[in-house]
């Protein structure tokens, strides 16, 4: 278990290569808040990085900053070579939020469509079919987001976040508004999804247990914004409901779930 | 849903109760004569509206005075609906058109009506009158409605979306119900604005006839005038509700 990140390198493609970045915030005249602190983190392209954290830690502005949605203080973030917001330029990035964010008065097969609308691009139907019927949503195409369950709500923002096929998927508690077992469900429908695809894909999650289950590697972070431990998951895959039921995985769960504790 | 089905049902006939009530009692209290000639009772108020001496008179005033409504609410939220969008694009410009807005609305109305006329014409001051009386309720309504929730405004950031595609996917939807409702507001102001326009000596409209009946002692005829105005607005006011509901319902989280 390394200390941190750095042997982890990427190979070819979409890798992510984080040099010394700081976020520091002034909220009122001689307030700093640092929300990041000199971080340094590397994610091989194709690689699963989990991210967890106590709340407060950074973690979500990590990955706001590594969707380009904030600036940060200093240091870097380089995509496959190049600044987060030339990948969103390029409409090269797939994003996921604990709060759907589906636009309420698109139906599902709509908002499936709107990446391609916001990319100038034409819509593939056959695309937005296939993701439906990968989300298990065949059948609901013509719901709005009201008329659907909150599960049934992040299946389709995650099918959202892919349309475009991108090179870089970052989601953000994406289940984290859900009970354990519809989390439990959508936690192996999305490492089947993702198995298939190898995107390079950041999670933030404050679930010990869904960290470990989908990620290649996941790291704890502490506050203020530094990374505590990295942790090499060990398990191979596919990854079935039966390792969350093995021990080895359970002795991981609680071995970072102390690491969050202290 | 069905307590808040009831709770509508119990505010209508409440609305309709109150309405009777406020008819009933001026019906009673003109019949009584408790204020003189100077209060003609409902029933001699409608008699008058639609006499053969005043309809026509009154009818032909109404629709001009609609018109400039209509004209005066058509420009007035295009420019403001205009501007809000231009304030997205460019927000530096924000704080002080923001200001420029609130300065137009601080000046009374009865104050332009010179002004205007000078600039304008007689006949075109009831429009410009309530084009202005409009456009700060639209200006507000536009640039609250436009802001989007900020958890949209990213994933749509994230997407890579360009200004003038966020505007159109997600910032004006959004503003529809707003837009609906600052609507709500504004045909009663765009009927203030031309009615009050038409005093400042246009050519025809309702503010003429009752500003004429009134000089001349035409108490039923000024009443008569009044309660056509006030119905036209009372109608463009619940058409707006209507359409307000149906797009909150639409457009909403």
């Amino acid at each position: 278990m390394a200390r941190n990140g750095d042997e982890f390198k990427s190979m070819s493609g979409t890798g992510i290569e984080i040099r010394d970045l700081s976020k520091r915030y002034f909220p009122r005249r001689g307030v700093v808040v640092e929300a990041i602190r000199h971080l340094d983190l590397s994610v091989a392209a194709g690689a699963f990085l989990a991210i967890v954290g106590p709340s407060g830690c950074g973690k979500s502005t990590l990955l706001h900053l590594v969707a380009g949605l904030e600036e940060a203080s200093s240091g870097s973030i380089l995509i496959d070579g190049a600044v987060p917001e030339e990948l969103v330029r390029r409409h090269r990035l797939g994003i996921a939020f604990q709060d759907s964010a589906l636009l309420p008065w698109l139906s599902v097969e709509s908002n499936l469509a709107l990446p391609f609308k916001l990319a100038g691009r034409p819509v593939i139907r056959d695309r937005v079919s296939e993701l439906i019927d990968l989300v298990g949503l065949k059948g609901f195409e013509r719901a709005r987001p009201s008329q659907l369950s909150g599960g049934m709500r992040q299946r389709t923002a995650i099918a959202r976040s892919l349309c475009l096929e991108p090179d870089v998927l970052l989601l953000d508690e994406p289940f984290g508004a859900l009970d354990v077992v519809t989390r439990r469900r959508l936690n192996i429908e999305l490492e089947r999804i993702w198995r298939d695809r190898a995107i390079t894909t950041l999670l933030v999650t404050h679930s010990v247990e869904e960290a470990l289950f989908l990620s290649d590697r996941t790291i704890v972070m502490e506050k203020p914004g530094a990374i505590a431990q990295v942790v090499d998951v060990p398990f191979p895959r596919p990854r079935t409901p039966e390792l969350l039921r093995c021990d080895a995985f359970h002795h991981l769960t609680d071995q970072v779930t102390v690491w969050l504790q202290v | 849903m069905e307590v808040a089905q009831s709770r509508h049902t119990i505010n209508t006939i409440y609305a309709v109760l109150g309405l009777a009530l406020f008819l009933g009692l001026w019906q009673w209290a003109g019949k009584a004569g408790l204020a003189g000639p100077s209060l003609p009772a409902v029933s001699d108020v409608l008699r008058t509206l639609f006499s053969s001496d005043s309809f026509p008179l009154l009818s032909r005033s109404a629709l001009s005075t609609l018109l400039s409504a209509a004209k005066g609410l058509l420009f007035g939220s295009s420019m403001a609906i205009l501007l809000a969008i231009v304030m997205r694009l460019l927000p530096p410009l924000q704080p002080g058109l923001d200001r420029l807005a609130l300065l137009v609305n601080a000046i009374p109305p009865i104050a332009l009506g010179p002004i205007l006329i000078v600039v304008f014409s007689r006949s075109r001051t009831p429009t410009v009158l309530a084009a202005i009386q409009v456009f700060f309720l639209f200006y507000v309504a536009a640039s609250s409605g436009l802001s989007a929730p900020p958890g949209l405004n990213n994933v749509i950031t994230a997407f890579g979306a360009s200004h003038w595609k966020r505007l159109l996917y997600l910032e004006l939807p959004s503003a529809l119900p707003y837009l609906a409702s600052g609507l709500k507001a504004a045909v009663s102001a765009s009927f203030i604005g031309a009615i009050l326009g038409e005093w400042f000596g246009a050519p025809q409209g309702l503010g003429l006839v009752i500003l004429n009946a009134m000089q001349n002692f035409q108490i039923r005829l000024m009443w008569a005038a009044v309660t056509m105005a006030a119905a036209m607005s009372l109608t463009g006011f619940l058409a707006a509700a209507i359409l307000e509901k149906i797009l909150s319902r639409r457009f909403s989280a």
